[in-house]
């Protein structure tokens, strides 16, 4: 994390950089801070502007680039130093850094106050509209008598101001994240055009011509010549260049004009609604932080990467490993991708760890069933790996035969199941499934995986072998701490502090090709600058396009239907620019008709993690009769199929016990959803099924039946194949869900070493693709939990051969 | 009856100044209003020697022969101007010509909110210990909605508004006369003159 600090005062003496500096130094191992000086800030004055001057832009873009800023005040006169609100005017004005910014407050002083007084002022500053910094609430710092706080080297003396200050930036690291998190913007497409719409002026309505490209706002003209001179000449200046600049709705109204400076925002909006996006997505933006003077930045570097998520972030981080360069460019302000969204536990066969562990009921029975599988029915490819899995499994069921057995698991398991899993036929009649040689990559160094994660700082919870929905075994590697998240912040806190550079904000655009061979990107900043990384090699990894709604219809051979409202469980930042890079350097594409909706995503937002989400053992799914439908166990598509003949919209059944074992809630979330209306309880399984709206009886005799299923093992209905709760303990509960688009299966063709395959079945030398931007291996359906797999081995392979390709 | 009328501003355009000027024409029977500016008012930066700059000085020789003084702040994130502020620091850190001088707050803003927040942060600024200004209670005067308020000779077109301030004004006038009284042998004077925070925190005085 990088912090900027401003020390409040412009005085040659101050404790509050003496604090500052102690706080550099004490936290060095958590984040980096670096202090800024009002020495030089000029006194504002608005007219005058000097928000281009190097000190003004000094501060602008080191705080727009921070993770957060901490302001450090003294107390004059029971409020700030005019050189503390002088930088803060200055930053309100033409230019807006801290907008959304995550601040923390502290303050020294000689008396007792410890500038109590002016915090409470500065919080109320940097809560006025031009500024709108997320100021940390709570932990006030306030340091009095500072003369006697300090020693000799400038350390805090009393260890109780210490324990509370590490107490304070440690919610302020906390904080910072979430606030980061609030700022991810939504992307927008336009229909390109100009749109004639009006603006209002003090003498009726105006004609205005709003120009869109298929990502920006370019021009905005307004004919005023209808119109009688005064401030609201202002507001037509002023508005459509802040619109521009910052590429948002969220501007600054000109005061004494704010009915014309809201015609023209709202003219624009609704040019905005004619090209087919949705405005309120610009008004969410952060406001303009000026135009941008420094037009073109050019990068030289080893290895550039399109993608912050998983795979991209591994791939540098390989990189860097090996003593090489690495850039990593990220579209949107915050990093993780699709990963951050995933819900953590990661395939990789490890029989050592996972025979530690007892078998569940309905393992053994899976096993069974794939060593009865008729060999006619396996590709060519796979029939030597399938019949050493079958010996394999023969061995292990006949040495358990009388006695409960430990889990079972290998590569050879993990790769056929890979391979059956996707093994699919489309609506045209085309069959596909893995092609062998990637899956045997992904499954024979899906543990080196987890291991090198392990180097990089992920630890892992060992306790448990999880199964995410739709894995059909259980081999999970879960994460300890938050999720995908976790991940992703190993892989950043490694490239921190390895040198390795995150560019956000910065859309790959093109790739740059000399002579055939890739040798860079040329990108655009959110601000409208252009971006030169100049490479040795290009790593593809910008997922998929799940959120591309047009694309998967354009593409789509699998699903009878893909609603124009289909929600999705991906990041809105996925949207298949990775592939179209790759199209235009002659790349050949698999797969694309292939994609996986998740069967359990939320209604309303397509999250997977709202309303009880558990283990899928303990899944009953219920259709809007009250009737179970489908065997829980099976692989999402078998689930999406079965939910979208029955209506989409069904529901999740958990009794008390089974609410136990749920993902990433907590009572009080679950409380609140209740309270919302997004997830019913009842006393009663009757209570529950008049809630629903479901018939009663039709409910209880459905719940009866399964518990007795559980009972004996074997459900004789949908024969699902592994229980462990049954539904007995009130209260119910009951989570709607619907299928959601969650993975798309297709892109870029690859080999083993992770090269872009061209049309003609050639390597395009110097690219690579890493992850769900690449297609070959999922095939027709992806396992749970192989995404993570993927997403880390074929990232370090990608880095691995970039650099074995440059020697 | 001498006043000083400070304009909160370095800006050229100021709805604040026009208001200073509404006032020093339309009450030039009551009272002198000699309008003052800070913008030739150097950055402030505690520096050691503790004497004030020339632009300074001049100011603060206008208040110390006053009657009292006039302070028209706009607002700027919610509180005083940066060089408003700057001006005060100086005078407190120097000359400290406010202690005991009446003082009467006003503001004008081109929104509807006339400088609320800003008034309220600027009465407790001019409270501090090493500023000890009088200011006057019970009377804040907000002037939204500023730009359309004066016509082209300067005159206030708000009637309502006029008349508050005509109230106002009388009001300050007897707040000036009463003060005088209070003030006459305050011992308080002397020390407050003195005052600093690192004298007090060192135990050196008071």
């Amino acid at each position: 994390m990088k912090f900027i600090g401003i020390v409040g005062t412009n005085a040659k003496k101050s404790y509050n950089r003496m604090l500052l500096q102690f706080m550099q130094k004490h936290f060095a191992n958590k984040a980096e801070i670096e202090i800024l000086e009002l020495k030089d800030v000029p006194m504002f004055n608005e007219s005058k502007d000097q928000s281009d001057s190097p000190i003004i832009q000094e501060f602008n873009q080191k705080i727009a680039a921070s993770d957060g800023v901490i302001i450090a005040t003294p107390e004059h006169n029971h409020s700030i130093p005019a050189a503390l609100k002088s930088i803060i005017e200055w930053l309100s004005f033409n230019l807006h850094p801290l907008d959304g910014k995550a601040v923390m407050i502290v303050g020294a002083s000689y008396n007792i106050q410890g500038s109590s007084r002016a915090q409470l002022h500065l919080r109320q500053i940097l809560d006025a509209p031009g500024v709108n910094a997320s100021v940390m609430p709570g932990s006030e710092f306030l340091l009095g008598k500072a003369q006697d706080a300090f020693d000799d080297k400038g350390n805090l003396k009393a260890q109780r101001t210490i324990d509370f200050l590490d107490s304070c930036f440690a919610k302020f690291m906390k904080f910072s994240d979430i606030i980061a998190q609030m700022n991810i913007p939504e992307d927008i497409t336009y229909e390109p055009g100009t749109f004639k719409v009006t603006a209002v002026g003090h003498n009726g309505d105006l004609p205005m011509e709003v120009t869109l490209s298929d990502d920006r706002i370019e021009k905005i003209d307004i004919d005023t010549s209808s119109e009688t001179q005064g401030i609201a000449d202002v507001a037509f200046k002023r508005i459509p260049q802040q619109i521009i600049d910052g590429q948002t709705l969220n501007v600054d109204v000109v005061s004494g004009a704010s009915i014309t400076s809201r015609g023209v925002v709202d003219g624009v909006a609704k040019a905005v609604k004619m090209a087919g996006a949705n405005p309120d997505i610009l008004k969410k933006r952060k406001k303009s932080n000026g135009p941008n003077k420094q037009n073109v930045v050019e990068y030289q570097t080893d290895v550039v990467v399109v993608g912050a998520g998983g795979a991209g972030l591994t791939a540098a981080a390989r990189t860097i490993q090996q003593g090489k360069k690495a850039i990593v460019l990220e579209k949107f302000p915050a990093i993780g991708g699709n990963t951050v969204r995933a819900g953590g536990p990661m395939n990789a066969a490890d029989p050592e760890w996972q025979n530690k562990f007892e078998e569940i009921t309905g393992e053994r029975h899976t096993l069974k069933e794939i060593s009865e599988i008729d060999e006619k029915t396996i590709d060519a490819e796979y029939l030597a790996d399938f019949k050493a899995l079958k010996k394999q499994i023969n061995e292990y069921l006949k040495e358990n035969e009388d006695q409960k057995a430990y889990l079972f698991d290998s590569k050879l398991l993990h790769r056929i199941q890979t391979y059956l899993g996707g093994k699919r036929t489309d609506l045209k009649g085309n069959k596909i499934y893995g092609q062998y040689d990637l899956v045997k990559e992904l499954t024979d160094h899906a543990l080196e995986s987890v291991k090198w994660l392990e180097d990089i700082g992920v630890k892992f919870d060992k306790s448990q072998v999880t199964m995410p929905v739709g894995a059909l075994w259980r081999r999970g590697h879960k994460p300890l701490g938050s999720q995908g998240f976790a991940f992703i912040e190993a892989l950043k806190k490694y490239l921190e502090s390895n040198d390795g550079q995150i560019i956000t904000d910065t859309a790959a655009k093109e790739l740059i090709i000399e002579d055939g061979q890739v040798k860079g990107i040329i990108a655009r900043s959110s601000d409208g600058k252009k971006i030169i990384v100049h490479a040795k090699a290009v790593v593809l990894a910008s997922g998929g396009f799940g959120a591309n709604t047009k694309m998967l219809k354009k593409y789509n051979t699998y699903w009878s239907n893909i609603d124009d409202n289909i929600k999705t469980t991906n990041s809105p930042a996925i949207t298949g620019d990775g592939i179209r890079l790759g199209q235009s350097a002659g790349a050949e594409l698999v797969g694309m008709g292939f994609s996986q909706m998740m069967p359990v995503s939320d209604p309303e937002t397509g999250e997977l993690f709202s309303g009880l989400q558990v283990p899928p053992q303990n899944f009953v799914m219920v259709n809007q009769k009250g009737k179970r439908f489908v065997n829980e166990y099976g692989s999402r598509d078998e689930l999406t199929k079965a939910a979208i003949d029955n209506g989409s919209l069904f529901y999740l059944i958990a009794d008390d016990a089974i609410k136990e074992t749920a993902y990433n809630t907590s009572q009080a979330q679950i409380d609140k959803q209740v309270e919302q209306g997004t997830l019913y309880r009842d006393d009663t399984l009757e209570g529950l099924a008049k809630q629903v709206g479901m018939d009663p009886a039709t409910f209880v005799k459905t719940i009866n039946d399964y518990n007795s299923y559980v009972d004996v093992g074997e459900d004789p209905e949908f024969h699902k194949s592994a229980f462990d709760l049954k539904v007995e303990k009130a209260p119910f509960y009951a989570t709607p869900r619907k299928p959601a688009v969650h993975h798309t299966m297709g892109g870029l063709k690859i080999d083993t070493d992770a090269h872009v395959i061209n049309q003609d079945e050639k390597i395009i030398p110097g690219l690579y693709a890493a992850g769900e931007v690449a297609g070959g291996i999922h095939a027709g359906n992806r396992l749970g939990g192989n995404s993570l797999s993927d997403i880390f081995t074929f990232g370090r392979i990608a880095a691995n051969n970039a650099l074995k390709d440059m020697e | 009856m001498k006043l000083v009328g400070i304009v909160g501003t370095n800006s050229s355009e100021s709805t604040n100044r026009r208001l200073l000027q509404y006032m020093k024409q339309h009450y030039s029977e009551q009272a002198e209003i000699e309008i003052c500016e800070i913008d030739e008012i150097p950055v402030f930066n505690e520096p050691e020697d503790k004497t004030a700059p020339q632009a300074v000085q001049v100011l603060s020789d206008k208040i110390a022969a006053s009657d009292g003084v006039i302070f028209a702040t706009p607002e700027y994130d919610h509180s005083i101007p940066a060089v408003l502020k700057n001006a005060i620091e100086w005078l407190s850190y120097t000359t400290r010509p406010l202690i005991n001088k009446p003082v009467m707050i006003i503001g004008a803003s081109l929104g509807a909110l006339g400088t609320s927040r800003a008034q309220a942060h600027l009465r407790q600024i001019l409270e501090a210990p090493e500023l000890k200004a009088l200011i006057m209670p019970n009377v804040e005067y907000l002037l939204g909605r500023a730009l359309e308020a004066f016509d082209d000779d300067g005159n206030m077109v708000y009637k309502d508004k006029a008349k508050e301030l005509d109230n106002d004004f009388i009001e300050f006038l007897s707040f000036v006369k009463l003060t005088e009284k209070l003030t006459a042998n305050s011992k308080f004077f002397e020390i407050s003159k003195q005052f600093s925070w690192k004298q007090v925190a060192n135990g050196e005085d008071m």
